[in-house]
Parts: structure tokens; C-alpha cells; sequence
């Protein structure tokens, strides 16, 4: 049990050291974000200058922090369009009749269809670039995970006695659901939330990283890197420290959501 | 067994009907006028008029779906506005790289994921356990655009082991070919070893504890021995699934290394289309994609109602 442990509370301590430098972007920019100096372009680290400076002379150090607003801020709204379209759609699915049921549910098929990173390109090509359209990109392909979550759920719990005593005290269906249902699977919920919180950032990175996201000269962790790419063999620190960060956030959400798994379920949950 | 492939292939039909109605859709519809798009917004009535009729925008969007459908069934894509060339000769050109990208990381990835996942499984609750199952959620959660560039300052710029911008078509140079795929394979086997690690984990654990795996110890087997003639056989079928899966998903994420790694593959097409706004070129990627997702998907079904003596003697219902 021990172990499980350990990665629940590994996550814990990736996600503060991200909410902390969130919260510090509020507080104290050591630099404006956007401030270039020509004469001090590719600065190793230094006190002046933390993690050094940019191809622009920009400081590191400031921009990372700045880039864990869009990072929380996209993946933190995408999943939450995502998910609530997505429960909401395979609970219609679960709870009507069978024609009906099957066609929705090969809907939600044919959206898993689309790997994550090519259904935010294509709506990013139709929407445009930025952050608001990255969070739409990215909360349409939260849609079918959540779907078949909430879609199993409930036709697992459809038969359990808790679903029939209320049902036979005249709940109606929406109460049954959301009452009596939602508590059941919010376990499973917030663990899918977490994971799915730490897709998001990568997904948001990867298109910066593409040049589709957070446009130019907004900071992102994805924009960074790619601008380091550049660089990276002359400048190679350039690319690390972004990096470091995304991987700090991608990883921290993923083992929150791996832990509170375990915790939860035990050695089942890997079963 | 007729009868499941059959079933399994009517909902792979219904799927790819939403497939090309959802990409119809959000591709051509959801943009807007594309005549005000091409023309601006000062554009004379008239010739707003002219484009859209030659265009064919000014009939039905069933119309215009069910044509499109109607040619894409017959391999015709349109052409590209960019490239002025066909979209499905500039598809298929680029389609090795891809391929083979996809064949052999999913191969890297399955065979380091059985390893570990074995190790994990015969060593179920000690320190080798967690440990394994700790790092390969680590590895995979990386994301794989910085990996590349630190793999490309250390392999390529410190070691010199891979040229930085190196790829040489296979029709030129098969050895040189391979040696341009090994670090960007590597890289997108990575991000899929931790769920194929558990898989194949989990799948071990549970054979392990079967009543048959238990006679095997009492006929005197060695654990190792019991499991790789007893167990993998039927833990084999959950990770088949996955890898399946995993394979037909990996397909459509190249875009990333291929673009990192200078690699002229589906990915980089579908990165042009979108930076470009080449609507024919983006149509014919995502279909393409999409509609080879659901073909492997539908493949793997099949594979492992062959391997599943479970589903292949009920004919699919559980």
C-alpha cells in the first residue's frame, strides 16, 4: 500500500511546485514578459537573470511563470467543457432507448476516431489560433473519453439495488442520476479529470509547440520550446527549463490521478 | 465467428459515417462562407455569387456532403492548393515515413513493455514493482516535443551518432533510411509504455493467479517457465487490444517528431494544410487518418476474436 501512496503524494508535490510558480506569477515577476534586450541575449543563469535569457534577451525565469497561467488556464477549461459535454452525452446515451443508444454511442466512437493531437489541429485550421480556441480544440477531444465514462457507469450501476430502491420510491430519471449516480462514480470521475488535466497541458504545449496555440509574443511552455528549437544545439539551456516545467505539470497531474486511483481501489485498479 | 466479424463490421461502417460527417463538417461547414473567405468581405455580390456557384457552395450541405463522400469512396481527395497536386498521390508519398515510423515504434514499445511488464508481475509487490510501474508513467508523461530536442542535442550535436536534419528516402538509401527513424521511434514508443506496461502487467497478474497457473506449480513447473508456456497465452489478448489501439492512435500523433525531427510524413502534410489553409489537402489528411484509426481498430477486433477462444465460440455475446 505503501507505494501507492508515494505517487499520490509525488503528484501532490509536482502540482504545488506548479501552483506555486502560478501563484508567484501574480506576485512578483522578477522582468516584464515581453521586455527584450539585445545585449543580453543567451545569458546563462545568473542572479540577475535566474535561468538565463532568451534569443531576445527576454528573461527565462519570467516567462515560465507567465506560462503556467495559460497552461492551468486552458487545460483546466477545456476539461471542464469537455467533461461536462461528455457525461452529459453518454448519460443520454445509457438511459435511452436502444436505437438511439447505439447510434450516439458510435457518434462517440468516430470522435475517439480522431487522435487527440489531429482533432485540435483540424479545429484550430477552422477556428484560428489562440487560447480560447485552443481550450475549444482541446475540450472536443475530452468529449468521448467522458462520454464512455459516464456511458458505463451508468449501465453498471443501473442494476444495483441502491438505483432500484430509489427508482421504486418514484425517483425521476434525472434525479436518480444525478443524486444517486454522480456520487457513486465521482471516484472515478476525479481520476479521469486529473489524467485528463495533464493531457491537456501537453496538448496545449504540443500546439504552441506547432505554432497553432498561444501566439507570438505571449509566453507558453509549447511556444518556448519551439522558439528554443532554433537554437537548441548552439543554446541548448534555452530548451530545458520549459521543458522541465511541462514535464513537472504533466507528471503531477498524471500521478494524482494514479494515486487517488490506488488509493481508492487498491491493487484492483491495475486489474 | 462469421457472424461477430460481420457485427463488428457494420459498427465499423456506422463509425466511419460519423467519421466523415463530423470531418465534412467541422472542415467545410463550420468555417463559414468560404467565398467571403477567398474573396473578403468587400466583395461585389455578384462575385461572391460567381465563386459560390462555381465553387458549388450555393447547393444543399447534403448535396455537397454526399458528392464529396461519393468521391473520396472513389479515391478522389480534390487537389491540393497548395502543392497543385493531387491530395491522394501526395498522401501516399508521404505515407512510408509514417508507416514505418508507426510499425517500429509500436514494435520498441511493445517489446520493452512485455519486459517490464514481466519483470513487474513475477516480482508483484516488492520494490522492482513499484519502481517499474512509478518510472514508465514518468517516462510517458515527457512531453515528446521536449524529448526530441534534448535527444537531438545529445545524440545528434554531442555523440554525432544521427545526422541533425537527416533523412534519406528509403529509394535512396535503405541503411540511412532506418537510421533516420531510430531516435524519433524511440521517442514515440516512449509515450506509450506506460499504458501498454500496465496492460501487459495487469493481464500477467491475473494469469498468474489463475487455477491453472496454480496446477502448473503443483506439476512442479518454475514459475518463469509456467508463465511463458501457460500464462502469456492467455494474457496475451487485453494487450493485443491495446496495441492495436495504441498503433492506429500513434498513426495520426507523428506530427510532433516529424516536425522536430525534419521527417516528410503524414504529419508534416497535415501541419501544412492547417498553417496554409488548404481545405482540400486538411479534408483528405483527417479522412485518411481517421478513416485508417477505425480500420485498425476493426482489424484488431478481428484478431483478437481469433485469439479469444471466449469470443470466438460465442460469436460475441458476453
Amino acid at each position: 500500500m505503501k507505494k501507492h501512496k508515494f505517487t499520490l503524494y509525488f503528484g501532490i508535490l509536482l502540482i504545488s511546485i506548479i501552483l506555486i510558480l502560478f501563484f508567484i506569477s501574480f506576485i512578483y515577476l522578477p522582468y516584464p514578459v515581453e521586455e527584450m534586450n539585445i545585449k543580453g541575449r543567451f545569458l546563462p543563469p545568473s542572479k540577475a537573470h535566474l535561468l538565463g535569457t532568451d534569443h531576445f534577451g527576454r528573461d527565462i525565469f519570467s516567462r515560465v511563470l507567465v506560462s503556467t497561467r495559460s497552461a492551468l488556464a486552458v487545460s483546466v477549461s477545456s476539461v471542464f467543457i469537455g467533461s461536462v459535454c461528455g457525461l452529459i452525452l453518454g448519460a443520454i446515451a445509457a438511459l435511452s432507448p436502444v436505437a438511439i443508444e447505439s447510434i450516439l454511442m458510435r457518434f462517440v466512437d468516430a470522435l475517439m476516431a480522431f487522435p487527440g493531437i489531429l482533432s485540435a489541429m483540424m479545429l484550430s485550421a477552422v477556428l484560428g489560433k489562440g487560447v480560447i480556441n485552443a481550450s475549444i480544440a482541446i475540450a472536443f477531444f475530452m468529449v468521448p473519453v467522458f462520454a464512455r465514462l459516464s456511458y458505463s457507469m451508468i449501465l453498471e450501476n443501473r442494476k444495483k439495488g441502491y438505483v432500484k430502491a430509489a427508482r421504486s420510491y418514484g425517483a425521476s430519471t434525472i434525479r436518480l442520476v444525478v443524486f444517486h449516480m454522480l456520487p457513486d462514480m465521482i471516484t472515478r470521475l476525479i481520476t479521469q479529470l486529473s489524467t485528463s488535466i495533464g493531457t491537456a497541458i501537453l496538448t496545449e504545449s504540443s500546439l504552441s509547440f506547432l505554432g497553432l496555440g498561444i501566439q507570438p509574443p505571449g509566453a507558453s511552455l509549447g511556444l518556448m520550446l519551439s522558439e528554443a528549437k532554433g537554437y537548441v544545439l548552439t543554446y541548448p539551456s534555452q530548451a530545458i527549463w520549459p521543458g522541465l516545467v511541462l514535464a513537472i505539470a504533466v507528471l503531477g497531474f498524471c500521478m494524482l490521478g494514479d494515486g487517488i486511483n490506488s488509493l481508492l481501489h487498491g491493487e484492483k485498479s491495475y486489474e | 465467428m462469421l457472424k461477430y466479424i460481420l457485427k463488428r463490421f457494420l459498427s465499423s461502417l456506422a463509425v466511419l459515417f460519423f467519421v466523415t460527417l463530423i470531418t465534412f463538417f467541422v472542415i467545410s461547414v463550420l468555417p463559414g462562407d468560404q467565398a467571403i473567405l477567398a474573396l473578403g468581405l468587400d466583395a461585389t455580390q455578384e462575385s461572391l455569387d460567381a465563386l459560390r456557384s462555381s465553387l458549388g457552395l450555393d447547393r444543399p450541405f447534403l448535396v455537397r456532403y454526399l458528392e464529396w463522400l461519393f468521391s473520396a469512396i472513389r479515391f478522389d481527395l480534390g487537389t491540393s492548393s497548395v502543392y497543385g497536386e493531387r491530395v491522394i498521390n501526395l498522401i501516399v508519398s508521404r505515407l512510408p515515413v509514417t508507416f514505418f515510423l508507426t510499425l517500429f515504434s509500436i514494435i520498441i514499445a511493445s517489446l520493452i513493455s512485455a519486459a517490464l511488464g514481466l519483470i513487474a508481475s513475477l516480482n508483484k509487490g516488492r520494490v522492482a514493482d513499484g519502481a517499474i510501474r512509478t518510472t514508465v508513467l514518468a517516462i510517458s508523461s515527457l512531453p515528446s516535443f521536449w524529448i526530441s530536442l534534448l535527444c537531438l542535442v545529445f545524440f545528434c550535436g554531442k555523440l554525432k551518432w544521427f545526422p541533425v536534419n537527416g533523412y534519406t528516402a528509403p529509394s535512396v538509401n535503405v541503411f540511412e533510411f532506418i537510421r533516420s527513424m531510430v531516435l524519433p521511434s524511440f521517442i514515440l514508443a516512449f509515450g506509450e509504455i506506460a499504458l501498454m506496461t500496465r496492460m501487459f502487467y495487469s493481464s500477467l497478474v491475473r494469469s498468474l493467479s489463475d487455477d491453472y497457473m496454480i496446477a502448473c506449480e503443483v506439476k512442479g513447473l518454475s514459475r518463469l517457465r509456467a508463465l511463458i508456456h501457460y500464462g502469456v497465452r492467455s494474457a496475451i489478448i487485453a494487450p493485443i487490444t491495446l496495441i492495436g489501439n495504441q498503433a492506429a492512435k500513434l498513426f495520426g500523433g507523428t506530427v510532433i517528431v516529424e516536425t522536430v525531427f525534419s521527417l516528410p510524413g503524414i504529419g508534416r502534410l497535415l501541419l501544412v494544410s492547417v498553417e496554409q489553409h488548404d481545405i482540400a489537402l486538411l479534408e483528405g489528411v483527417v479522412l485518411f487518418i481517421t478513416v485508417m484509426v477505425v480500420l485498425m481498430n476493426f482489424l484488431t477486433d478481428i484478431a483478437v476474436a481469433l485469439a479469444d477462444p471466449l469470443i470466438r465460440l460465442s460469436g460475441g455475446e458476453k
